[in-house]
Parts: structure tokens; C-alpha cells; sequence
């Protein structure tokens, strides 16, 4: 016997042993993957994913006839990482900007996507499929500065007044490894006090010089921080301030005169996948106008089809104009990632201390 | 009810090192108290072990009642078993603990509430039916261990050092009556103890056994008094051990320790040359004085009063030393060191002995 | 005599201060859990079942926290199983390189669990099985049975031979002996180890990380989830049911098969 025949041999071994030995657990999965076409994404959780399983997949999947298998429990991307490229656990990939681009890098996902096939792609804004993008922007949220009202403050209208020693203790940042956000906001200090986007060292100076400050993980800590009132001026992307709109919060958000920073969620499409006709009808129909609607309404995201109309309160204060949409600054995550190694052991130093 | 249990040639060893059981041949008749004797690692309780199933021979044969059981599973045995520490189940009640062989029998359960009634009036632990062995004295634990173990009315009763944990006074007691249950039962035993004096009192016939092998096997009376060799008159009680030269002496011969010292012998030995000789303390008279009939003088070196007796050590010509033990007539005190005395015995309680 | 009060007070003030410590966010959770904002505040602002509600009414949450009970309890009887069976081979077996095969039983609680669980997730890939929730059993085991086969090492350890010789001597067979004897000797370990098993794998996270299956999330991967979109009062309420299904659990098996009488944990 040669030895491919008993490397074969062994891994069936293996699969039906495992398969026999629990085939009353194994079953009804068994039969769900045999289902003919199946599409499967990854998705965000909270309010987006209740309306997503609700509303908007089934209607997908009606129109479609196909099952949508949605796996919202993080991280994709090494789950993605770890299936073979030939049978990716994902069809189409959602995250955000800064992920898609080391998935395709790693040669997870297609750079781009196909316009002939996707063709709500016609109707979006040029930033939702600009070079800084991979695949395409579904929906992107403004990263500016989160306020109390309720603290006599003044009038903020730059980024610079973030480092005003009035706020020495109140401001809330990120820990910029772990978080995008945290990222987005390190290159725009090196814009706001060197050369440029690109400029670490004056970065690393500006970073300096806000502490202290109070840095968590999660987006959705540093909303509840100044709902509690814990900071008084943090950096927080849009909707993490207005999705808190019906309560009336003392809390308000402020774009900044020299740009707001984007935070784009991305779709790509698998290079492996067996159903890239479902994928990109998928992509199709989260461009349309109804599904950006709706989520656009729901969550206080900015659609990124411009043909999209919203109503009030949304279309103030959404980027809803091309105007509004002008000053988005969008992170090169490319450059961003090939130097995150060196970013996250200096910033881990300038924070520690 | 009782077998005859014999073992042919029977051997153990572990992986493949030294013998702990080496070709041993017994025959334990029938309704006998049998002891196996010996220091710790003589292989006694190998051989119990082999009787009980729980080990298998090397080598050899088992049979009791004529069947061989060499191969039999223990718990095809039908033996009953007494352990070192009673291997009571800790778990169970003293009950359970009783009613657990007759279960494994099958029996009906109105019959064997019954048999443990019985097994326990005859321990005397009747009232102790639901305790726990943990809430037992070590005395009752035992008594419990032998219930157990009678109440399935086996063919040969296995005791493993069952006294060992007890405690002297206890300890004399129970040998009493255990002898007495197994008379009334009428059960063969085989005992397995280290205690010579309790393989004494018990025993209708002791195996003495050393590295493996039986030195000797014999009446408790036999063992004691005509020892067969110098390990199993060394190991039985007290004794004085001599080694010389046969020479003839007169009519007869004896035995020339040293030039000084000379013993008569009571007939010539099958040996020549170089034997050892036992002579029992108990058996040597002490006079004070010299007297030129004695056998030999002696000077005392020690006197050890311990009640009924006195243990002298007393010195002989040509540097040897003898224990004689004393009875204590109520003479009045011990005699003292340095006294002279004269010591003599009967030459037959020379015993010849095979090294 | 007032150095040995001082003493006294040291040991005494040394306890309470170790015990708050390992109590006290167990309390937050619960203010964070009762107050009716979406943020711990404090002092509370007062006391409301709101999250509770939430918690309960949320399909999620729930479909979550019976697939974790379900692969809790698959786990536990499997785990304990293997576990006890394992631990009796090594400690009876007269298996050359016991030591060996002890190490090898103990070490998945030496690796990070998040590398078990990719490591399974990459092997169920290669199986082409998919993820199914025997896989994620699979990997709870993984991480469980060391505890089983620990604690039950630990009574067999202490096991007087002579107790199964006794009952062999009887006229047990070696099953029986087993059922009869062993068993019930050794079941405080192996109980023990189950109430391991269980906890372990309800709280499981890094190795579960992988194996959950879309739509088919036990309640820590929920959890974090959850904690990543609505970090709200939801998510204190979810952890003191789970505190509380767990206690419940381990004082049940407790009650059930009398720990208590054996062993004091």
C-alpha cells in the first residue's frame, strides 16, 4: 500500500468515525449543507443583524431562492484564513475597511468588484469604490468628536481642539492596536500636526500630548462612556452618538472643520466561492435603494448610493449630499497595514508611561 | 463444608526477577488452622494470594478439594477472605457489607437478611447492622471482616495478618475466638502472619517459610522444640545457637565449640563435620556455685527480671554467651553479675539443626 | 494574649479582603445587571428587570443559552466518561508509558484554547464536515476531560486494591466489582471532574471561538457579540442567569449524588 493510499484512508477513517460515532447530532446539519445553493456571509450583530434576519435576508432569499447562512460571531477573518482558498467558509465578506484590505492581501478576497455583474455600483458615490476601498463601501459612518452639552463647553470646531488642556482627563480615545477607529485617528494626527497623513513621528508627538486619556476596545464602550458621562469629549464615529437620537441624551457630534474620517463597511467577494452570481446579487441588493434605506434608518449609517433619499431626522445628519460627502477622509489602510507592527509596539509605549 | 487445598511445586515470579514463591509443595488437610510463617518477603502472603486467586502461579499446581483451580477466576473460588486492614466497603453499611457475598450468590433476599443475622449474633455485632465501617472500633471491624467472610459458608477461609491492626489485649482475644469459629465451623484456614507467637497459640500445623522456599512444616509443639533448621530456630522464640566440630566423646560424641568449650551430643548426627546446634533458654538449669556435674559453668554477665522468669545472660568458657531463662521460684532476688554458676540439660534438648 | 487578638483580627480582616475580592465583580454584575441604565452608574440610579426582560425575550439569547446547556451536558457526559475511563486505564492498566499518556491526557489545558479550537476548525475543514455541533462537543472535551481525568486520578490514587479484591473474593465478577465497588469509591472524583467539565464548558469561549456554527452561538460567543454592537444592562443580565444556571447545576449534582457524604470540595 502506498502511503497516499493511507493518508486517503485515514482522513475517510477519520470523517465517517467521527460522523458514526455522533451521527444523531450530525444529521440535521448534514442535510442543511446539502440544499443546493447556499450563500454565506458574514454579518454584524446587534440592531443591523435583527434587521437583517428579520427582514432583509428572507426577502433575499425568497427572491433568490437560496438559503443565507450569515455567521456573525467574530474574527473572520482567521476563520476565513484558515479554510482552504478553493472552499472558503464565506462567499462574501463584510467587515470594515481596514480587514478588506488584509484579506486581500492575503489573497482572501477579489480586490474588486465586477460592475457588469453588480449594477447598483452605477448609482455610488466615487469614494465607495475608490482605490483606498476593496470590494465596495455598503455604508460608511463619519468619525469626528462625541460631546457633553451638558458641561459648558465652547464651540468645538477643529480636530486641534481635542489637545485644549480644558480637557486634560475628560477626552476618550482608543487603544489603537485593537481598534480601527483608533488607527483612522493616529493617521489623521500626523495630517493635523506633521507632513501628512503618513507622518508617524508627528503622530506619535500629537498622541503625546493628549494624555491623559481614557482609552477602551470596543466602539460600544466609549458610547456608553459619554452617555455616563465619563469622558466629555471623545473621538466616535456618528451613528454611536445619534443612535441614542429618540432618548435625547445630553450628548452631541461634532465634524470637524478640516474633515470627518471614514469608517466604511466594506462587502468583497471570495476568489473561491462556488455562487459568485448569488454573491454579487447579494452585493447588488445591498446597494439598493429600499435595503440602504433601510439600514441607513435604522443604525445611522450613511448609504453610499447617492440616489438614496432619507427622511428626517437622518438626512441632516447623515452624509447625505455630495458637499457632506466631500469631506470624508479615507484611511490608507494598505500603507496603514503594512506598518501596523511598528505603530502598535510604539503607541503601546507612548500609553503605558 | 472444609477442603483439603495442596500446592505442587508452585512458583511465582515477577517479570521474570527473582522467585518470591519458589517451588513450594503443602498440603493443608481439611478442617486445619494452617499458618504461613515467616519474616516480611518470605513469600507468605504470595502464597495466600495464589490460594486466594488474586495472583497467578509461575509455575505449579493449586487444588483444593482435589480440583485444580490454578486458573480459576478469584470470584469462582468460593473461599472466604479476611484482609490485612479488612477491606470493608466503605460505602456500605456493616450489613451490606455482610449480605454482599450472599448477594453475589443470588440468594433470596428474606434469606440473606437471615444468614447476616446469624454471621453477626456470631461475631457478637448484632445492633450494629446499619453503622458504617467508619463509625467502628478496629476490634468490630474485624469482627465484621470475619462475618463476612464465614457467612458464605466457604470451603477454606483466607486470613491475611487479619490481627495485625489490633492492639495486644484485643489482639489475644480475638486469636481465641477465632480459633474457636473455625473449630465450630469446622473450616479450613489458612492463616498468613509474621507473629510467631500468635502462629503458635492458633495454628494446628505451622509452614515456616524463608526466601520463597518452607524451611519446615510441622505442629506448633515440633516447630518449637525440634526446629529442623538454623533460620527456623533463630525465627521461633528464643534461642541459643552453637556451631562446632563433632568429636567423639567417650561412648558417644559431642560438639566442640572451642577448645574450651565442649557439648555432649545426644546421638551422632547424619552430618559430619561443621553443625549447628539450638538449645532453648528454658531448657538450661542454673545453679549457683559450681558443681562438677553441671555440663558446663558460667559466670552471670546480666539478669533481666521480667515477673514469671528471669532472662540470664551468662558468659562460658572459650568467650561464648548463653540465655537462660530462669523460672522465678520466689527465691528471693536475681542473682547478681559476676556470680559463678553452673548450668546443665538434658542432652536430647540439643537440637541438630541443617544450616 | 492582645497579640494573639491582633493576630486573630490580621486573619481574619486577610479572608474577608480575598473574599470581596473574588466577590466583587460578581456584585457588579449584578448593579450593572438591576440598573435601568444602559451603563454602569454608580451609586445606582435604581433598580429595574428591564435587561431581564430583554434578555429573556430575546430570541437569541435564548436559542444561545440552550445550545450551551445542550453542549454543556453533552460535554459533561462524554468528558466524563473518557475522562474516567481514561484516568482508570492509566492508573490500572499496567499501560507502558502511563506517565507518557498522562501528560498527553493533560496537556490540551497547557496549550492556548484558542489554538485547540482553531486547530479543530482547520481539521473539521479538511474533514469537510463543516461545523457541526458535535464538532464543538468534540473540542469542549478537548479542554474537559483533563479535569476529569485529573480529579479521578486523584481518588483512584488514594484506592485500597484490596477493596476489589475483597469483592472479587466474594464472588463479584470484575464488572460487577466495578459497578459495585469501584465505581461508587471513585465517583466523587469523577463527579468532581464533571462539575469541572460542565462549568468549563458552559463558560467555554477561545475554543468555541471557531467552532460555532452561523446562527448557532453558545451564549459567551453571544455575549461578546452582543458586547460589540449593544453594550447595555443585557449583557450584566445574561451573566448572572449564567452564574446562577451554573450554581444551580453544580448544587443539583451535589444534592443528586451526594458529594458531600465523600469529599469536601
Amino acid at each position: 500500500m502506498s502511503d497516499h493510499q493511507t493518508s486517503l484512508n485515514r482522513r475517510q477513517l477519520l470523517a465517517a468515525g467521527a460522523a458514526l460515532g455522533v451521527g444523531a447530532l450530525a444529521a440535521p446539519h448534514v442535510s442543511r449543507a446539502q440544499e443546493a445553493a447556499t450563500l454565506r456571509i458574514t454579518g454584524w450583530g446587534g440592531k443591523w443583524g435583527q434587521i437583517m434576519s428579520s427582514d432583509l435576508i428572507p426577502a433575499f432569499e425568497k427572491e433568490y431562492k437560496c438559503k443565507v447562512v450569515t455567521d456573525t460571531a467574530l474574527p473572520f477573518l482567521p476563520k476565513l484564513q484558515a479554510s482552504p482558498r478553493s472552499a472558503p467558509i464565506y462567499d462574501v465578506l463584510h467587515t470594515n475597511s481596514n480587514e478588506q484590505w488584509a484579506a486581500v492581501e492575503m489573497g482572501l478576497v477579489e480586490p474588486k468588484i465586477d460592475a457588469k455583474q453588480v449594477p447598483n455600483l452605477a448609482d455610488v458615490y466615487p469614494y465607495a469604490v475608490s482605490d483606498k476601498i476593496v470590494g465596495v463601501s455598503i455604508f460608511t459612518s463619519a468619525i469626528g468628536l462625541g460631546m457633553r452639552t451638558d458641561k459648558d463647553y465652547p464651540a468645538v470646531t477643529s480636530w486641534k481642539d481635542f489637545w485644549d488642556a480644558r480637557y486634560s482627563g475628560a477626552r476618550g480615545g482608543y487603544v489603537i492596536p485593537v481598534n480601527s477607529l483608533g488607527q483612522a485617528f493616529l493617521t489623521l494626527c500626523g495630517a493635523l500636526y506633521g507632513k501628512g497623513y503618513t507622518d508617524l513621528d508627528a503622530a506619535y508627538g500629537a498622541l503625546e500630548k493628549i494624555k491623559p486619556i481614557k482609552l477602551v476596545d470596543f466602539t460600544g464602550a466609549m458610547e456608553k462612556m459619554l452617555l455616563s458621562s465619563e469622558v466629555g469629549i471623545c473621538v466616535i464615529h456618528d451613528s454611536g452618538v445619534y443612535r441614542y437620537y429618540d432618548d435625547k441624551p445630553p450628548t452631541t457630534f461634532v465634524a470637524p472643520k478640516e474633515g470627518v474620517l471614514a469608517l466604511e463597511q466594506v462587502l468583497s467577494i471570495t476568489p473561491g466561492s462556488k455562487v459568485k452570481e448569488l454573491a454579487n446579487a447579494y452585493v447588488n441588493y445591498m446597494l439598493s435603494l429600499p435595503v440602504q434605506k433601510k439600514l441607513a434608518q435604522s443604525v445611522w449609517y450613511s448609504p453610499t448610493n447617492k440616489t438614496v433619499v432619507l427622511d428626517e431626522p437622518y438626512a441632516s445628519r447623515l452624509l447625505t449630499t455630495p458637499e457632506k460627502v466631500s469631506s470624508l477622509i479615507q484611511v490608507d489602510w494598505k500603507w496603514y497595514n503594512a506598518h501596523k507592527d511598528a505603530i502598535d509596539s510604539r503607541v503601546n509605549r507612548i500609553f503605558r508611561g | 463444608m472444609s477442603a483439603r487445598i495442596e500446592l505442587s511445586a508452585v512458583s511465582k515470579s515477577y517479570d521474570g526477577g527473582a522467585r518470591a514463591v519458589d517451588a513450594i509443595d503443602m498440603t493443608i488437610e481439611p478442617g486445619e488452622f494452617f499458618s504461613l510463617l515467616g519474616p516480611s518477603g518470605c513469600g507468605k502472603t504470595t502464597t495466600l494470594r495464589m490460594i486466594a486467586g488474586f495472583e497467578t502461579p509461575t509455575d505449579g499446581v493449586i487444588r483444593v478439594g482435589g480440583a485444580d483451580i490454578t486458573r480459576v477466576p478469584a470470584h469462582k473460588r468460593d473461599m472466604g477472605m479476611v484482609f490485612q486492614n479488612y477491606a470493608l466497603f466503605p460505602h456500605r453499611t456493616v450489613r451490606e457489607n455482610v449480605a454482599f457475598g450472599l448477594r453475589m450468590r443470588g440468594m433470596a433476599r428474606a434469606a440473606i437478611a437471615r444468614k447476616v443475622d446469624e454471621a453477626l449474633a456470631m461475631v457478637a455485632l448484632t445492633g450494629f447492622e446499619d453503622r458504617r465501617p467508619g463509625q467502628l472500633s478496629g476490634g468490630q471491624q474485624q469482627r465484621v471482616a470475619l462475618a463476612r467472610a464465614i457467612v458464605i459458608q466457604p470451603r477454606v477461609l483466607l486470613c491475611d495478618e487479619p490481627l495485625g491492626a489490633l492492639d495486644k489485649k484485643l489482639r489475644q482475644s480475638m486469636q481465641f475466638e477465632l480459633k474457636q469459629l473455625q473449630k465450630t465451623l469446622g473450616v479450613t484456614l489458612v492463616f498468613v502472619t509474621h507473629d510467631q507467637e500468635e502462629a503458635l497459640a492458633m495454628s494446628d500445623r505451622i509452614a515456616v517459610l524463608n526466601g520463597g522456599k518452607v524451611e519446615q512444616v510441622g505442629t506448633p509443639v515440633e516447630i518449637y522444640d525440634r526446629p529442623a533448621t538454623r533460620f527456623v530456630a533463630d525465627f521461633i522464640g528464643d534461642t541459643n545457637l552453637f556451631r562446632g566440630e563433632i568429636v567423639p566423646a567417650g561412648a558417644g560424641v559431642a560438639l566442640k565449640v572451642s577448645p574450651e568449650l565442649v557439648l555432649p551430643l545426644p546421638a551422632a548426627p547424619a552430618a559430619s563435620g561443621l553443625v549447628s546446634v539450638a538449645l532453648r533458654p528454658e531448657k538450661v538449669r542454673l545453679a549457683a556455685g559450681t558443681d562438677a556435674n553441671a555440663i558446663t559453668p558460667g559466670t552471670v554477665e546480666s539478669a533481666n527480671f521480667q515477673g514469671g522468669h528471669v532472662l540470664y545472660r551468662v558468659a562460658l568458657p572459650g568467650n561464648r554467651h548463653l540465655l537462660v531463662q530462669s523460672r522465678n521460684d520466689g527465691s528471693g532476688a536475681p542473682l547478681p553479675a559476676g556470680a559463678p554458676v553452673s548450668l546443665s540439660w538434658a542432652p536430647a534438648d540439643l537440637v541438630i539443626l541443617k544450616d | 494574649m492582645l497579640s494573639i487578638k491582633i493576630g486573630r483580627f490580621a486573619y481574619l480582616a486577610a479572608n474577608w479582603a480575598v473574599l470581596i475580592f473574588l466577590l466583587l465583580p460578581i456584585a457588579i454584575i449584578f448593579v450593572f445587571a438591576l440598573n435601568p441604565t444602559p451603563y454602569i452608574e454608580f451609586p445606582p440610579v435604581g433598580v429595574s428587570l428591564k435587561w431581564f426582560d430583554k434578555f429573556f425575550a430575546s430570541s437569541q439569547f435564548m436559542s444561545a443559552l440552550l445550545l450551551s446547556l445542550e453542549v454543556a451536558a453533552l460535554t459533561t457526559v462524554a468528558a466524563t466518561v473518557l475522562g474516567a475511563s481514561a484516568a482508570l486505564g492509566i492508573a490500572r492498566g499496567n499501560v507502558p508509558g502511563s506517565r507518557a499518556i498522562t501528560a498527553i491526557m493533560l496537556s490540551p489545558l497547557m496549550l492556548p484554547a484558542i489554538l485547540t479550537g482553531l486547530a479543530l476548525f482547520q481539521t473539521y475543514v479538511l474533514m469537510d464536515v463543516g461545523r457541526p455541533l458535535w464538532g464543538l462537543v468534540v473540542g469542549h472535551c478537548l479542554v474537559t476531560v483533563p479535569y476529569v481525568v485529573r480529579t479521578t486520578l486523584a481518588v483512584l490514587h488514594n484506592f485500597d486494591l484490596r477493596l476489589e479484591e475483597a469483592a472479587r473474593n466474594l464472588g463479584a465478577s470484575p464488572q460487577r466489582t466495578f459497578f459495585e465497588i469501584t465505581l461508587p469509591l471513585i465517583k466523587p472524583g469523577v463527579i468532581a471532574g464533571g462539575i469541572f467539565a460542565f462549568i468549563v464548558s458552559f463558560d467555554q469561549f477561545p475554543v468555541s471561538l471557531f467552532l460555532v456554527s452561523p446562527g448557532q452561538e453558545t451564549l459567551p460567543i453571544t455575549l461578546f457579540n452582543y458586547l460589540k454592537y449593544d453594550l447595555d444592562g443585557t449583557i450584566g443580565a445574561a451573566s448572572v442567569v449564567s452564574i446562577l444556571l451554573a450554581a444551580l447545576v453544580v448544587i443539583g449534582l451535589d444534592r443528586t449524588v451526594g458529594l458531600r457524604s465523600y469529599v469536601k470540595l
